[in-house]
């Protein structure tokens, strides 16, 4: 037990232990809040979470009385660090265009810490997220990171594998899904007894490098995430997973409700988008905003993306429509924290125990709602600034009358 | 030649009136339903006037808001008589028509709000319905920068399944823009968010159309890319400049044409037909814009030719000119927090929509979108919370105005629409909670006194065409 816990004591940054008291406390391990408790955090970790908790002399305190307290928020789909403004394809490194390096494409090298997008984004409560490489030359996309909106920003490159299935990659294999599923069938097949001495790629097909990252990942126990809609590529995606013994993610997932049965028998996971109920292809005409109701009371596995044109309040907004039409309260703020983190295999993320990372959120109210705010947000247990561009511009703005054009 | 093409005219408006045509061509065949006496009883009133009322009594009559009194202060009894008395005197003193009791459809509105239909100033709807391919992308004529003689309502589909959509989200008006890849885009048009076999028959009664306008990047890339003007932003400025004076000129000559100059008569310009009908007034320009410079400069334009901005459209940087904004009396029509997606929109904060409010200019909250103009409710609920934490002060009550009664103000309808107010249309939403929730529900929505939608009813959600046989999109089933 000691040995488990002495890497994270030896990592400590050199800020001061923390206090966050009086708040209304989500664990995450329990529907019902603690009301009034404290939470104790040392070294970046959750020391205690509890009422009548008393807090040691020299810990740094934050008052949250009538306040509401949560794991920070996970984005399970973003660019982030690696597209900072969509039509300025010079800002942007998410999608491989030229040629076929598929499963082996690595957003992770290019990542880039000093996004204007992380603290836009930490402002609305989002302390970590999955940096997804888009779809570029072929249905599988690459490898995706995860991240940490504060401090070291990548947490762990290659987190998960990445294929695109939805209307928009019917170009990607020649112009039909049956070719882009065969290829993935096949590639995977000859992944799991690809030995590189023995692999002769023909056209088209994966180089050895592609095929030793495939076997790499299978191998791996990360999830497959696979964007799909319609209810028959969600099928074929269940197969694949299941012939590899693998984790599904599916991405998207506009008709997911129409196979919400084999995807629990799967132990799925699907991040909705819940705003999607437009049918807005010819894959989505079963959209609707109760998809995620839908599948969680079948018991599939929901987590969010805030994804879209919108400001980084989208995440949580989306969430707080998914109850809107349905999904109980709870198990949407835990599609944004613990089963998010559950998702992605972030250990002692997501949750308020002892031993966790501390990445809290303090909340003006009901952190699925539009009238509310961030207050404070803690990420591995250092308060964060709560500024961002947006908010300098703000301060600039705020009176016209000052002497423009000096900080 | 002229006097020919007079006869034939005549005829042909002979020929229309015969069949018992009213409307002439391109106008509103639109036809309200019936709209039975309605009493809504001790609900919460958001006026879109800045006013909160906590429990009154809303009576809709004859598809107008007929009367608002302190809960109580409308008794049924009373107006069924009321009613009756109403419809005889309708019927005309010709005809004999013995009184009747009309039934007065009572609501319990405890607990409930009650908001003007929401107005999307931006929407795209019919132009680029779902689902979104090719075949249905008919919203930006990308063939000349200056594409002011077309019209988008002759590319709105009405089976658009985006329509039923909105309406769940509250939305009884809207007005469809043709895209802003043009330095003119073509003519807007206002449509009420009803079920049509015709974009006519959705067609605002009286609306004006609107002039689309842009600046910015949208032109000057997409004709950057086919290596044609403009390519800059000096070149999107002398594009508008060059077609404000050929449009000056043109209406020059036609004037001199009608003051008896046979000689004078301009070949007849679609182009300029639009653009001088902004001169005389009678078409609202709305301006794509981005950035808070480059609205300066269309400013300029516009006093230049003497035309007047109604509203500039996205505007992210209206909070840096709210001032001058006020002072030309021009409309901002915004989203609550879009941000990044381009670089003209790298300056958006989420308090521009309180900032230029605070400032007395003229704030409203659009969509531009599919799914958002379905919950501009929650867009409108984030702007003012954006603001309340940094510590601006903005009332729910004033806020409704964003999406109602100042989005009505640029669409050049006020006196129609975008307020509760007695005589006015009853175009409602009737709310299970505070509007401004993320879990309200619009619950039912009339417009002109008919209840185009009823959440707890699926009867009264509409379908479109496109729906049938498929899955309808966002409803239980």
């Amino acid at each position: 037990m000691a040995l488990a816990v002495l890497p994270w004591l030896l990592a400590a940054p050199s800020w001061a232990d923390l206090a966050i008291a009086g708040g209304r406390v989500y664990t995450l391990e329990n529907p019902e809040p603690l009301q009034d408790a404290t939470i104790l955090i040392a070294g970046g970790r959750i020391e205690a979470v509890g009422v009548n908790l008393s807090v040691p002399f020299a810990y740094q305190r934050i008052d949250a009385a009538g306040k509401i307290v949560t794991p920070g928020l996970i984005e399970s789909y973003s660019h982030f660090g690696l597209r900072e403004i969509e039509l300025e394809p010079s800002t942007d490194d998410a999608a491989l265009l030229e040629y076929p390096l598929a499963p082996a494409f690595d957003v992770s090298y290019a990542l880039n810490p000093n996004s204007t997008l992380i603290a836009v984004n930490r402002m609305e409560g989002v302390t970590r997220a999955i940096a997804f490489p888009l779809a570029g030359v072929d249905p599988l996309a690459g490898l995706a990171a995860a991240v940490r909106l504060g401090g070291e920003f990548l947490l762990e490159p290659r987190t998960a594998l990445v294929g695109y299935l939805d209307a928009a990659a019917t170009d990607l294999a020649g112009g039909s899904r049956a070719a882009a599923l065969q290829r993935l069938f096949r590639a995977f097949a000859e992944a799991s007894r690809f030995s590189p001495s023995r692999y002769r790629p023909g056209p088209g097909d994966y180089s050895r490098h592609d095929m030793a990252a495939l076997k790499r990942f299978i191998t791996s126990g990360k999830p497959l995430v696979l964007a799909a809609d319609r209810a028959a590529e969600i099928r074929r995606a269940i197969d694949l997973a299941a012939a590899h013994d693998l984790r599904l993610v599916v991405l998207g997932g506009a008709e997911a409700w129409r196979v919400r049965e084999a995807l629990a028998a799967a132990g799925a996971a699907v991040v909705v988008r819940v705003h999607g109920n437009l049918p807005r292809s010819f894959d989505a005409l079963g959209a609707r905003l109760d998809n995620a109701a839908l599948l969680h009371e079948a018991g599939v596995r929901v987590i969010f993306t805030g994804a879209g044109l919108g400001g980084a309040t989208n995440l949580r907004q989306m969430a707080g429509n998914a109850v809107a039409h349905g999904l109980p309260w709870h198990d949407a703020l835990a599609g944004l924290t613990r089963r998010a983190a559950e998702t992605w295999g972030m250990e002692d993320v997501g949750v308020i125990r002892p031993g966790a990372h501390a990445d809290l959120v303090i909340w003006s109210g009901d952190p699925l709602e539009v009238t509310t705010w961030a207050e404070q947000v803690v990420i591995d247990g250092e308060p964060m600034p709560m500024r961002s561009r947006q908010t300098q511009l703000f301060d600039r703005y705020q009176d016209l009358s000052k002497p423009y054009g000096y900080r | 030649m002229p006097k020919l093409n007079a006869v034939l005219l005549l005829a042909v408006c002979l020929l229309f009136s015969r069949a018992g045509r009213a409307a002439a061509p391109h106008e509103s065949t639109y036809a309200p339903r019936p709209a039975p006496t309605t009493l809504i009883q001790g609900v919460a009133v958001l006026t879109g006037t800045g006013e909160r009322l906590a429990r009154v009594d809303v009576l809709m009559q004859a598809g107008r808001i007929a009367a608002l009194a302190a809960a109580g202060g409308l008794d049924s009894a009373a107006l069924q008589a009321g009613s009756a008395a109403g419809r005889r005197n309708e019927a005309g003193g010709g005809q004999e028509r013995r009184p009747e009791a009309v039934p007065v459809r009572v609501i319990n509105g405890a607990g409930k709000w009650l908001t003007p239909g929401i107005i999307d100033v931006h929407s795209h709807l019919g132009a680029y319905p779902s689902p979104e391919v090719a075949s249905t992308a008919d919203g930006n004529e990308l063939t000349d920068p200056n594409s002011a003689g077309v019209w988008v309502e002759h590319s709105v589909w009405p089976q658009d399944p985006q329509f039923g959509l909105a309406l769940a989200g509250g939305v009884t008006t809207l007005h469809i823009l043709p895209g802003s890849g043009n330095l003119f885009g073509g003519r807007g048009v206002t449509v009420k968010n009803v079920p049509s076999r015709t974009v006519q028959g959705m067609k605002f009664p009286g609306a004006p159309q609107s002039l689309k306008m842009a600046c910015g990047e949208n032109p000057k890339r997409i004709y950057g890319e086919k290596e044609k003007a403009p390519t800059t932003r000096m070149g999107n400025v002398a594009g508008h400049r060059a077609a404000w004076a050929a449009a000056a000129a043109y209406r020059e000559k036609r004037r001199k044409f009608q003051a008896g100059d046979a000689d004078a008569a301009p070949p007849r310009d679609l182009g300029l037909d639009t653009l001088a009908a902004v001169l005389d007034g009678e078409i609202l320009v709305q301006n794509h814009c981005y950035r808070a410079d480059e609205m300066a400069v269309m400013l300029d334009v516009a006093r230049e030719f003497g035309y007047a901005v109604t509203a500039f459209h996205h505007a992210v940087e209206s909070y840096k000119i709210a001032d001058l904004l006020a002072e030309a009396g021009v409309c901002s029509a915004m989203w609550s927090d879009w941000w990044g997606f381009k670089l003209e929109a790298f300056d958006a904060i989420p308090q521009n929509v309180a900032l230029v409010d605070a400032a007395g200019a003229c704030a409203i909250v659009h969509s531009d979108s599919a799914e958002g103009i379905q919950r501009l409710n929650q867009e409108a609920a984030k702007a003012v919370a954006s603001a309340t934490r940094m510590g601006m002060t903005i009332d729910d009550a004033q806020a409704i105005a964003w999406i109602t009664s100042n989005a009505a103000e640029a669409l050049g309808i006020a006196d129609e629409t975008g307020s509760i107010e007695e005589g006015k249309a009853a175009d409602l939403v009737l709310w299970d909670r505070q509007p401004f929730s993320v879990y309200a529900h619009a619950e039912k929505v009339w417009i002109d006194g008919h209840l185009y939608y009823d959440r707890q009813d699926a009867s009264r959600r509409p379908a479109s065409d496109f729906d049938l046989g498929q899955t309808v999109a966002g409803q239980d089933q």
